[in-house]
């Protein structure tokens, strides 16, 4: 919005132009501000790293599915591993089956490591990395992914 | 002239103006969201890091950026104090400043963060993102700002609620403190359901005591005695006339009726066994001497002659809970000792007694009996025809909840907590303003804090089961048989401890006595108890026990109390074996704490006989580990091979074994 | 070939510009008429206005400022919603992570409070400003009564708003006001139980208020503002005077308009104000009012930033029906009657707060006389504006006395 062709002296139309300009500003930092506000900075969440427990706790050769993390531990012969159950077409939990995993939703199907072996999800299974804490127990960590040569020796 | 249609142009100054003013006030919401106090923090903390840390740590600690919190949902609870403690769990920054240092202790280690947060344990305001929020000091509005170390241990009683939690001091001696000065008689504790705190039986004491002592205990019982276990219950002069009515009408059993010559009475006899019972073990006289037992500096100004007669002959007829053993004594013994406690231990030398003639005057018992009730002395005494009638004083579930700005504090100055509330009101029950039954127990301010701690863990809010940590104690072990019946009249457990059950005046649990000492020698010492260690008060009394009796109690215990790991032990020793001991127990320095053919220390045991009286078993691995056995004990552990042990044992073994010694030594290996 | 693609981004942009904007910029005064009534937005308007009713000092833009701060409390509020739980302890922690965590959540909570404060406040000067300038008047009698109802409506708006941080102060100021109510005759009982969803405050309480508050309040108010101003834009501009300023005597010389507006349809019947209507004395509402508003408006954000900037929004500890305070206090706008109940249950719960209402809705018919409208304390109007600020005064004390001058147990104790 401006003021062209009207009469008045030009400290009058700073004025105003100046104001429209402050308004303006003021207006975009609101928008970010705004935007900011919607962003949450904190999680009513699961901690993405976790402990779930002394390897001990894992009998040799066995699988145990975490339910609420939604997660399968291995204890396999070189090592500890940690696949999600998460499929990877729609997020269905998928189930230990045949060789590998099967999704009861559309039928994926994936093989002992994750990768798919039939069916439409697109992706392998996502693989966690484990580690050991200070007191020895295995730590999930969520926000890192690694490949399917991952194992935690314990 | 302007034309009428156009806005004025002051109109634009003031548009100018208040469009720059709302720029400038949004920038300000801008910078003080941008520049809040943990944005600072995490900025310096980045600095801190990289001089503090390994290179290869960097990558993984720098994504701690932004707001961190626990969420312990079974809790309720939100901590977002490692938003600025951010090194509170990492080894490296043990030497940072304030707000990055790693945790002191192992606490974490046991309490991970992730599963406890903070404030569990130190309270304060764990939503808040600044330190003045974060309620470090108390502010307004928040019910627990972060409690200071001295009572933190209130929190850990929260959750731990033995009677012994681990690692907390000060909530275990508060906690021993609650039992021992009978707060669960007034009051229900959560934690101490199963304690009971009994004060004597008083359905007889018309026969037992003087009526000047009752008036005076009554006016004040630890002015009269300061080693009293009861409060000043600030009872006016007419309640203690209408109480010592109903008190010496109490005459549920009368004295045993025994022809006792009083004139033939012998103090000098009276001492000598006083001495030899021990009776110093667990009663104290002029200051010195046991807390088990009431202090008997005062006895002859309290009791009648006949009472304590027939109490020392008897002590279970009329007192059945009492930790007082019964001794196998003759009528004359007693005579005795009676006439010595009752000659020594006073301080006028009146015989006569006033008699008041209220005792007899029903309505003065009647208004005992009410003054009785009001004050809750039921709660510890028994008195026949008034039964319990539920405790005197408040449940104490909650107590730490309980609203502070609504407690009284008397004209006492100090800052509204409930904290300070407690104490306060352990010290001066009387002087908060309201009116109060509570007995002024004399605690000292370090007491009354201790307590505090205790209780101060008591909320109201009921944790989640799985937060508990409670050790229920093993049911409390009652021996059976005919072995109960001789323990029960010598009372064991009032000194020794069996099955976690019993007293800890003694150092030895019984519960493997029967693989420590050989059945011969515990026959003799139960007859005839002596020093084993000469530097310990505290000894077993002389029992006068018949010899049939100390019989049964040595099978009992060579059939019971085992411990199979000593009792396997291959005793076979072979002459050079005993030989070598013989020079190790000389390379040790042995013959510093312990006697030997009248030689050596005096901190251990005699050893002189040890292989009449220990089974070697036990002698072995005593050596090898004797803080397993006896936590805290004077013995060095030398870390013996399980020969050297083995050695050392074969030489013991042989002493004492020609019957030279007479049996002398202690219960067992000797501290 | 440069010059016909750059014409015809021109034209394309003017054809877009034109179907949002469909007159340029006013220079014409039928413009400035038609940039008015051609607007949803604007229309609201009328397009032209008196310079008596621009004049700050008649109307002190009381109304406007009202309308400001409900528009604020919806856009804030709206934004509170995205972050608050409606079940107790949730929605206590809410208010800690609006505090402590939500970036601009504490500036945003405060402004929400505060606004709904200043909102009680303003509307009730516009209501006083309203009866001292007689503008209730005829034709004005209908929107009075809508204004009473706009009154009530902020009330409750601002009371239930009052519960949902779930603190001590929220949790007894509503046992208290719930209370207050409890003692009307009859329904006392039964009404607090609906207002509570049960006997005590708890999660069904919290519900019912979020939902009034969020919902249904802001719906009744929204639909009566929206009256409230068609009545105004109908009825002009707030009251102007029956003799206008700068030509007197003059009512007769323009032909009278005989038309207005009742609630449901057009009415005939002679308006002394829409009459009295001189073109002179009048001017586009495009821009000077509109000029006005945007001022307004921006003043009015800007205290509302330093008030939130300055000023925390108070949040104590959560609720707890086992402590009470003491004293525990209505909301500051309900402590004159609750001053009132002290002396009275009756009086104070019920039959004060019946009678207020009953004369602030009875007034503009029992009140007919065309004198004294669009100007302060007019000396025709001496009894009524006396009765008038004397009963202000009187609330006005009421509520100072309760909120400064009561402590513990209700005892009388001074502020300093």
């Amino acid at each position: 919005m401006t003021e062209k062709g009207e009469p008045g002296g030009p400290s009058r139309r700073e004025f105003f132009l100046a104001g429209c300009a402050a308004v303006g500003a003021a207006t975009a930092g609101f928008g970010v501000s705004t935007l900011r506000y919607l962003v949450p900075t904190v999680l009513y969440e699961p901690p993405a790293r976790f402990t779930v427990g002394a390897p001990g706790d894992f009998p040799p050769g066995s699988v145990t599915f975490l339910e609420d993390r939604r997660l399968f531990v291995f204890n396999g012969a070189d090592g500890f591993f940690a696949i999600s159950s998460i499929c990877t077409h729609l997020g269905c939990n998928v189930k230990r089956g045949g060789a590998g995993f099967e999704c009861p939703c559309h039928g994926s199907r994936f093989d002992e490591n994750g990768r798919v072996v039939h069916g439409p999800a697109p992706a392998a299974l996502a693989w966690y990395a484990l580690s050991l804490s200070p007191r020895g127990e295995v730590i999930v960590d969520l926000d890192r992914r690694v490949g399917p040569d991952f194992r935690l020796k314990a | 002239m302007r034309d009428p249609q156009t806005a004025p142009p002051r109109l634009h100054m003031v548009f100018a103006g208040l469009g720059l003013g709302f720029l400038a006030i949004f920038s300000w919401v801008f910078l003080r969201e941008q520049g809040a106090e943990w944005r600072s923090l995490q900025a310096r903390f980045r600095g801190v890091q990289t001089t503090v840390k390994n290179p290869h740590q960097l990558a993984e600690a720098a994504g701690a950026q932004g707001l961190r919190q626990v969420w312990l949902a079974d809790l309720g609870r939100v901590d977002r104090c490692a938003t600025c403690h951010l090194g509170i769990d990492d080894p490296a920054f043990a030497s940072a400043s304030a707000p990055f240092r790693t945790h002191p202790g192992t606490w974490l280690a046991t309490h991970p963060v992730e599963r406890f947060g903070c404030t569990a344990c130190h309270d304060g305001q764990g939503e808040a993102t600044d330190y003045e929020h974060a309620a470090h000091q108390p502010i307004p509005h928040v019910e627990r700002a972060m409690r200071p170390l001295e009572t933190i241990e209130a929190n850990c009683g929260s959750c731990h609620r033995s009677l012994d939690p681990p690692d907390a001091p000060r909530l275990a001696a508060g906690r021993r403190l609650i039992v021992e000065s009978g707060c669960v008689s007034c009051h229900d504790i959560p934690g101490f359901e199963r304690m009971r705190f009994r004060g004597p039986a008083l359905d007889s004491l018309g026969y037992k005591v003087r009526a000047e002592w009752v008036q005076a205990w009554l006016k004040d019982p630890k002015a009269y005695l300061p080693s009293s276990r009861m409060g000043n219950f600030r009872l006016s002069q007419a309640e203690i006339t209408a109480l010592q009515a109903l008190l010496l009408s109490q005459k549920a059993q009368a004295p045993l009726d025994a022809a006792v010559d009083w004139k033939k009475a012998d103090t000098v006899a009276g001492r000598a066994l006083f001495g030899e019972l021990r009776c110093v073990s667990c009663h104290a006289v002029g200051g010195r001497g046991g807390t088990m037992g009431p202090e008997l500096t005062r006895i002859g100004d309290k009791v009648r002659r006949e009472w304590l007669f027939s109490f020392l002959k008897d002590p279970h007829r009329e007192q059945p809970d009492t930790a007082m053993l019964q001794y196998r004594l003759k009528d004359e013994e007693v005579r005795d000792l009676t006439a010595f406690l009752l000659d020594e231990y006073k301080t006028g030398g009146a015989e006569a007694e006033t008699v008041l003639a209220s005792y007899q005057d029903p309505r003065a018992v009647q208004d005992g009996q009410t003054v009785f009730v009001r004050h809750g002395c039921y709660g510890c005494h028994r008195l026949a025809g008034l039964s319990e009638t539920g405790k005197i004083g408040p449940s104490l579930a909650g107590v730490a909840d309980r609203d502070p700005d609504q407690l009284p504090y008397g004209r006492n100055v100090v800052r509204r907590t409930t904290d300070n509330y407690i104490f306060l009101k352990l010290l001066l029950p009387d002087a908060l303003g309201t009116p109060s039954l509570m007995p002024t127990l004399g605690f000292t301010p370090v007491q009354a804090a201790t307590i505090t701690v205790a209780l101060a863990g008591l909320r109201k809010a009921d944790l989640p089961a799985s937060r508990v940590v409670k050790v229920t104690p093993p049911d409390p072990y009652r021996p059976q048989g005919r072995f109960g019946e001789i323990a029960t009249r010598y009372r064991c457990l009032s000194c020794h401890r069996i099955g976690g059950t019993g007293g800890d005046l003694s150092t030895v649990p019984l519960d493997r006595i029967g693989s420590q000492l050989q059945s011969d020698y515990l026959v003799r010492y139960l007859l005839n108890p002596g020093a084993v260690r000469v530097s310990v008060e505290a000894r077993m009394p002389v029992f006068h026990m018949p010899p049939e009796e100390a019989r049964t109690i040595a099978d009992y215990a060579a059939a019971t109390f085992l411990d199979d790991d000593l009792d396997r032990y291959d005793a076979r020793f072979t002459p050079a074996e005993a030989r070598r001991g013989e020079q190790l127990y000389r390379q040790l320095g042995c013959v510093g704490c312990h006697q030997m053919d009248m030689q050596g220390g005096y901190v251990g045991p005699d050893l002189s006989n040890t292989g009449t009286r220990l089974r070697p078993g036990w002698t072995a691995a005593w050596l090898t580990a004797p803080e397993r056995y006896k936590p805290g004990t004077l013995q060095p552990d030398y870390g013996l091979t399980a020969a050297d042990a083995r050695a050392l044992t074969a030489y013991l073994t042989t002493l004492g074994a020609h019957g030279a010694a007479p049996p002398a030594g202690g219960p067992a290996g000797g501290q | 070939m440069g010059e016909t693609a750059k014409d015809r981004a021109g034209r394309w942009l003017a054809a877009a510009g034109r179907s949002l904007w469909r007159i340029g910029w006013p220079r014409t005064d039928k413009d400035r008429a038609a940039v008015m009534i051609s607007s949803l937005f604007l229309h609201l308007h009328p397009a032209r206005v008196s310079r008596h009713s621009l004049r700050a000092s008649y109307t002190l833009g009381l109304g406007l400022v009202s309308l400001i701060l409900f528009g604020v409390l919806t856009v804030t509020g709206l934004a509170l919603m995205l972050y608050y739980f409606p079940y107790p302890a949730e929605a206590y922690r809410s208010m800690k992570d609006l505090q402590f965590v939500v970036t601009f959540g504490v500036v945003l909570r405060n402004m929400h409070r505060w606004s709904a404060h200043a909102m009680v406040f303003v509307v009730f000067l516009h209501m006083c400003r309203v009866f001292w300038t007689g503008s209730y008047k005829p034709p004005r009698e209908f929107n009075w009564v809508v204004g009473v109802g706009l009154l009530l409506v902020t009330l409750a708006l601002s009371f239930t708003g009052y519960l949902l941080p779930w603190d001590q102060l929220a949790f007894w100021a509503i046992t208290v006001g719930t209370n207050i109510a409890a003692y009307a005759p009859l329904v006392g009982d039964r009404l607090k139980f609906l207002l509570l969803a049960g006997h005590v405050i708890g999660p069904m309480t919290l519900l019912r208020f979020y939902v009034l508050h969020c919902v249904f309040l802001p719906l009744a108010a929204a639909l009566l503002v929206s009256f409230h101003v068609w009545r105004v834009r109908k009825d002009g501009l707030s009251g102007a005077p029956e003799v206008p300023s700068v030509v007197e005597e003059t009512a007769g010389t323009f032909p009278a308009s005989s038309k207005t507006y009742g609630l449901m349809a057009l009415t005939r019947r002679p308006s002394a104000s829409v009459e009295a209507r001189d073109p002179r004395d009048e001017v586009f509402a495009w821009p000077h009012l509109l000029y006005v508003e945007v001022l307004v408006f921006l003043g009015v954000v800007i205290l509302l930033h330093v008030a939130s900037l300055l000023f925390m929004a108070p949040l104590e500890e959560m609720a707890d029906p086992t402590r009470t305070p003491n004293p525990a206090k209505a909301p500051w706008y309900f402590l004159g009657l609750q001053e009132l109940v002290h002396y009275s249950a009756f009086v104070g719960g019920v039959l004060v707060p019946t009678l207020v209402v009953v004369a602030l809705v009875a007034l503009p018919y029992v009140d007919r006389r065309p004198h004294g409208v669009g100007r302060w304390f007019a000396p025709e109007r001496r009894l009524a504006n006396t009765v008038f600020t004397v009963l202000v005064v009187v609330a006005t004390l009421l509520t100072i006395v309760g909120t400064f001058f009561r402590g513990p147990n209700w005892a009388w104790t001074w502020p300093w």
